[in-house]
């Protein structure tokens, strides 16, 4: 069975006027189906970037990414949205919920909008992923009335609404208490664990690359051990 | 549609700008309205001045031309024939006529002799304008009998109708004797069997009525008129019906319109000057849709992120805004007409000391499906510009931000 993602030689230039920053210089990166795996490195040491073009919202300068067997880094824009709807899920460290709807609604959204309405069965699978992050009391209530911790499980429901193969979180923890961080990352085990998707976690924070079961490290651009 | 309810959502989502943002565009279409009644009052209330007591379309014979014959040493050049003595006529009246009452746009027709004379009282002597018109018909152009001060309208065989200031210059009352003498050289002796008064001084000085069986011998017309009045339903359609029957007759047809060209050049004018304010007011509706919209998708640039990262179309994100558009164009332009119908209705009814309207202005001339269509329009216009920024927003730097 192939890798669910392969990354080859990725490199990324970003030009500032006449200057131009290398962050990543001919990066490999391999995932298996059902890895739980953390990319390490300190600020600057472009794992955002790297997640940003493994999640197809930045085009490499250089190298291929494969996607379960698709190669996808040359992809159209429209193309890129579909690939990103219906096969990765996204967590961000700040959780970006729509203020203006409710839990379940928020949850439904990335299957809702591209068939332009909340059908029962999005609404029935949106109440089951609310339930399995612990706010089946919480999922008629406003974005805005809930606390950090229940938000960003709100965005790891929304991350699983669509059945991605791949999801990739950047610094999910980041803004949370330690309580909170706990029940976000057993979260994230239990899903990795039950439903066997694969996650790719960008942090700094130790304490999280230590729950996942491997670990990526990145200095200056470059893959220093996996 | 779900682009719908974000929309929706999102307008509702801060219910006091979207008020506000609603109020300025209502205000905006209440102010076109305003202008469009307001004109088209004015221009109703000038058109029935000037039309209410004359005819919308005066057909007479056309000028008679002079045959040319080029000789074979002289350029000729036709002349028009003004006949000192001989009336020009419409001798087949009867038959214009009624092709006249089988026109569905004509309310009113008045066969008339029409020409010069001298009205002497002893020593005084006073030039009128004749215009001799059937009895049972007089009101047909101009309301003579509603405006009779003594005597009363019946014409008869030997009455005249004049005017107060005419009955005052020649010291005549109801019931008097005057002669009348024609530009045709003949006279006769007629009773004043009333006395009008129009308010307009040329009318009240100027003009004297009489029946057509009378004028017959005065005029030297035994059979034929010299013109026919026509009042229409619609005096907005004078010259189009007017071309008709000039083309259907071969009479000179004139309408209201060419006989006061001045007063359609400022009506035109006004007309002008309203739309320069119609379009300024719609276009700073517009332009607050615009920046508010804007506004709008900078304020959700995390939120327009995160719907692009997770794979929402541009497409969609761009049917949320030019559906805010569509929404705050139609609830402010409706809300604007009804206001815009009120306002002008309740202005409508406020009178001055002398009883008419303070203001000339006319509420079911709104223009509301106008203003309606225009501002709905223009709002989805309007929002394209945030509505594409919003959509063409790169995700990672709007999440980033």
């Amino acid at each position: 069975m192939s890798a669910l993602l392969e990354a080859r030689g990725i490199g990324m230039t970003f030009r500032n006027g006449d200057e131009l920053t290398e962050v990543l210089k001919g990066v490999d990166l391999t995932l298996e189906h059902g890895e739980l795996a953390a990319l390490l490195g300190a600020s600057g040491s472009g794992k955002s970037t790297l997640l940003s073009i493994v999640g197809l919202l930045l085009k490499p300068t250089a190298g291929t990414v494969s996607i379960a067997g698709q190669r996808v880094e040359g992809l159209p824009d429209l193309e890129r949205a579909q690939f990103r709807n219906r096969r990765l899920g996204f967590i961000f460290q700040f959780h970006h919920l729509l203020p203006d709807f409710t839990a379940i609604e928020n949850v439904a959204f990335p299957a809702a909008a591209p068939a332009g309405a909340i059908s029962p069965a999005m609404r029935r699978r949106a109440r089951e992923l609310l339930a399995r992050v612990g706010l089946a009391d919480r999922m008629d209530f406003q974005a805005t009335r809930l606390s950090g911790g229940q938000k960003q499980r709100v965005a790891i429901a929304r991350a699983l609404m669509n059945k991605p193969e791949l999801i990739l979180a950047d610094e999910p923890t980041g803004s949370l208490d330690r309580v909170a961080a706990e029940q976000v990352l057993d979260l994230m085990r239990e899903v990795n664990r039950e439903d066997k998707a694969t996650f790719l976690i960008c942090t700094h924070d130790e304490q999280v690359a230590a729950r996942c079961t491997r670990r990526v490290t990145l200095k200056d651009g470059s893959v220093e051990g996996t | 549609m779900f682009a719908f309810t974000v929309a929706r959502r999102y307008l509702f989502s801060n219910p006091a700008q979207t008020a506000l943002l609603i109020s300025g565009v209502a205000l905006g279409v209440m102010a076109f309205v305003f202008i469009t009644a307001l004109i088209g009052g004015l221009a109703i209330r000038l058109t029935d001045d000037v039309t209410a007591n004359s005819a919308h379309i005066t057909l007479e014979p056309e000028t008679r031309i002079a045959r040319v014959l080029p000789g074979p040493d002289a350029e000729l050049a036709p002349v028009a024939i003004i006949s000192t003595f001989q009336r020009r006529q419409i001798r087949a009246w009867t038959s214009t006529v009624s092709l006249l009452r089988s026109h569905p746009a004509v309310s009113a027709i008045s066969p008339q002799i029409s020409g010069s004379a001298f009205l002497v009282k002893g020593e005084a002597v006073s030039p009128v304008a004749v215009t001799a018109l059937e009895p049972a018909n007089i009101d047909a152009i101009a309301s003579i009998s509603t405006e009779i001060i003594s005597g009363d309208a019946s014409l008869g065989a030997d009455g005249i109708l004049i005017g107060s200031r005419l009955a005052e210059n020649l010291g005549l009352s109801a019931g008097q004797p005057v002669l009348l003498r024609t530009d045709r050289g003949v006279e006769r002796l007629l009773i004043v069997r009333g006395v009008f008064q129009t308010g307009l001084q040329s009318l009240d000085e100027r003009v004297a009525y009489l029946s057509i069986q009378t004028a017959r011998p005065l005029f030297l017309l035994p059979e034929g008129i010299t013109n026919i009045e026509v009042k229409l339903y619609e005096p907005g359609a004078a010259r189009e019906v007017a071309a008709f029957l000039h083309e259907a007759t071969g009479l000179r047809a004139t309408s209201w319109q060419q006989k006061n060209a001045s007063l359609e050049g400022a009506l035109d004018a006004q007309s002008q000057t309203g739309t320069l304010i119609q379009a300024f007011s719609l276009i700073s509706v517009l332009i607050g849709i615009a920046s508010a919209l804007s506004l709008s998708a900078n304020r959700r640039r995390g939120e327009i992120g995160i719907m692009r990262a997770f794979g929402v179309s541009g497409s969609f994100i761009a049917a949320v805004f030019v559906l805010q558009g569509l929404l705050i164009g139609m609830v402010g332009a409706g809300i604007g007409c009804a206001s815009g119908f009120a306002l002008c209705s309740w202005l409508a009814t406020i009178a001055k000391p002398d009883g008419t309207m303070a203001l000339p202005i006319a509420p079911r001339e709104g223009g509301y499906v106008a203003v309606f269509l225009l501002t709905t329009i223009g709002a989805v216009l309007a929002s394209v510009i945030p509505a594409g920024s919003a959509a063409r927003l790169d995700p990672l730097e709007a999440i980033q931000q």
